[in-house]
């Protein structure tokens, strides 16, 4: 459960500042698939990474699952991005110098999880995005798509009750892209909350919830049942 | 994190840029192995130097000089040839003591030889020189009371000077010239496996009364003794400028008494100071490999900003970045360690091998270059691992 109220993000001081995001307040249920759509510089990216807890907010409050963000340590927010979310971006950014099982293990090596279980979990999620016959291959080997399946695997690693996309198709040819959109499609069947940043309407559709931004602040909503 | 997967991440991200990591622990290296070789090179020839002198004379030995530091030399007054006797007779805690006149370069030749002549130290003394100055004969007999108060044409050689001069031949009883003064050989020293020996620095004993003939000059450099016991020492050496002082109560002279263990202790602290400065000239070395160190980092902190946003974004906490980025200059510094203890002991036992003195690179020396390289490496990666850690994960995922 998510609960924000009057978040903003300022980057900048003084005359220089910037104010990315202005007084958003909306509330995200367990188990929805939000999508949040917008021109660019419309805030969305940075409201996906105040979600996440990449970064601060500069007022404004932030509840997850009742517990207030903003009272937490880095090292709190550190553990709560490792439990509770998963990241898929748009570039994927996977690292090259790894095979793909370890991509998908280093959330688990941060996590301290031990080796053996690491590789299981991560043979079983290769597998499950359809990697199975990709488990040995480095990132460069790996088409586009095929990359953005490994990083939806490394999202899933920690079972992370939310995914949060930053343009996870924007990279992607429309067959590639609807793979991936399938995918987030199964696991918010499986009652995880998917919330995916997007400029384009046809990938915004798969979600329930649309969420428009423009110049910093929530303008409209369109839901979907 | 566990201390293996960190292990792993480190080896691997060091591997990544094998011939930037290679770079930096050859700085490592080039310092830590200039650090071991200067300090074990400087304790080897501090023993050396310590050994050699302890030779010279036994630990009752004490000399009386003028003060040279006052600017003061000594004239034909400063020192009489009774003061020895003298001193000896009248100070209870004084053994044995001889006059010494000196000249540190003399040439010698066999009689009818046409090689070049022999240089050598000559010193001119009394039967008491041999005591006070360890000395030992291998064959002959030293001075005598006689030689000396017949000026007798006689010299003791040491086993360097014999063998040069004579070879496998018998030296006693035969003639050298010194400095063109016809002399008969009557003893030589046992050989010292010495400094001074390798140094080619050969001594010759004459009577006190033949070398100021020789040396044209009565001029007596320095009395030499021996206390009775290393507890008379200092009794002896106050006895000694006592009666000197009474003895030349007009002599504006400083007479100043120096036991062997002053001599150490001033040898040694000398030779601990060009060790300091030596070792601090290579810790320059050490602190330049550091910086070194500290640059990479901060390069790799800059290129790697990314990729350690998407860690921090991945669930990473700040000490695991910091644990990763300290632990790279960490390993670079200890590989760096390990190959500057190598060369820098090998360097010192060359040099102690061919130097013939004993090999002093203790495992302390190796185990504090391993302590100090750590130190560099978590003092140098310190600031680039912290400013890693600092870093926000959404901007530097921003980062391109």
């Amino acid at each position: 459960m998510i609960s924000i109220s009057e978040l903003s993000k300022t980057y900048g001081a003084g005359e220089a500042s910037v104010a990315a995001l202005s007084g958003v307040s909306l509330e995200i249920g367990d188990g929805e698939f939000v999508s949040i759509m917008g021109p660019s510089g419309s805030g969305k990216s940075t409201f996906l990474s105040l979600l996440g807890c990449l970064e601060r907010p500069s007022s404004g409050q932030y509840l997850v699952d009742g517990r207030d963000t903003g009272a937490l340590s880095d090292d709190e927010l550190a553990f709560l991005r490792a439990l509770k979310f998963g990241f898929v971006f748009q570039a994927y950014n996977l690292m090259p110098r790894y095979g793909t099982m370890r991509n998908v293990e280093l959330p688990l090596i941060y996590a301290g999880v031990g080796r053996r279980e690491r590789a299981g979990r991560a043979e079983d999620l290769l597998r499950r995005v359809g990697l199975g016959h990709r488990l040995r291959h480095k990132p460069t080997e790996l088409s586009g798509g095929e990359q953005q399946r490994v990083a939806i695997a490394r999202a899933l690693v920690n079972d992370p009750a939310v995914i949060l996309a930053d343009e996870p198709t924007g990279n992607l040819d429309s067959k590639a892209g609807q793979d991936v959109m399938a995918i987030f499609r199964e696991l918010n069947a499986e009652g995880r909350t998917i919330i995916l940043v997007t400029h384009e309407l046809k990938i915004a559709r798969y979600a329930g919830r649309m969420l428009h931004f423009l110049d910093g602040r929530l303008v409209g909503e369109e839901v979907h049942p | 994190m566990k201390l293996d997967d960190l292990t792993q991440i480190v080896g691997d991200n060091l591997f990544a840029h094998r011939l930037r990591a290679l770079l930096t622990i050859v700085g490592i290296t080039i310092g830590i192995a200039a650090v071991i070789a200067v300090v074990a090179i400087g304790q080897g020839g501090r023993a050396v130097i310590l050994s050699e002198i302890e030779t010279l004379g036994s630990d009752r030995f004490f000399s009386i000089t003028v003060d040279t530091s006052r600017g003061e030399a000594p004239t034909v007054d400063t020192f009489r040839m009774e003061d020895a006797s003298l001193i000896k007779e009248l100070s209870p805690a004084v053994e044995e003591m001889a006059p010494v006149s000196y000249s540190s370069i003399v040439d010698l030749r066999l009689p009818e030889s046409l090689e070049k002549p022999v240089m050598a130290s000559l010193i001119g003394t009394t039967p008491d020189y041999a005591p006070a100055g360890n000395l030992a004969l291998e064959s002959g007999r030293f001075l005598s009371s006689a030689d000396v108060s017949s000026h007798a044409r006689v010299v003791v050689l040491d086993a360097g000077l014999a063998k040069t001069l004579f070879g496998d031949a018998e030296p006693l009883g035969r003639q050298v010239f010194v400095q063109d003064n016809p002399a008969t050989v009557i003893g030589v020293l046992q050989e010292q496996s010495t400094l001074l020996g390798s140094m080619n620095l050969h001594y010759t004993y004459l009577p006190i009364t033949f070398a100021q003939d020789i040396l044209n000059s009565q001029v007596i450099y320095e009395l030499v003794g021996v206390a009775i016991s290393k507890e008379a020492l200092p009794q002896a050496m106050n006895d000694s400028i006592k009666i000197l002082n009474s003895r030349h109560f007009a002599s504006t002279i400083h007479y100043t008494a120096q036991s062997m263990e002053d001599t150490l202790s001033t040898v040694s602290k000398v030779t601990s100071v060009i060790t300091m400065v030596i070792g601090a000239v290579a810790a320059i070395a050490l602190v330049v490999g550091g910086v070194g160190v500290m640059n990479i980092m901060l390069v790799a902190v800059t290129e790697r900003t990314r990729e350690i946003g998407l860690l921090k974004a991945l669930g990473a906490r700040r000490r695991d970045i910091m644990q990763q980025f300290l632990g790279e200059a960490v390993a670079l510094c200890l590989v760096g360690g390990f190959f500057g203890v190598v060369l820098g002991a090998g360097g010192a036992l060359i040099v102690a091998h061919f130097a013939h003195w004993p090999p002093l690179v203790s495992g302390w020396t190796i185990l504090l270059a391993f302590g100090f390289s750590a130190a560099v490496g978590l003092f140098f990666g310190i600031y680039p691992a912290s400013r890693a850690a600092a870093l926000s994960p959404a901007e530097a995922l921003r980062h391109l």
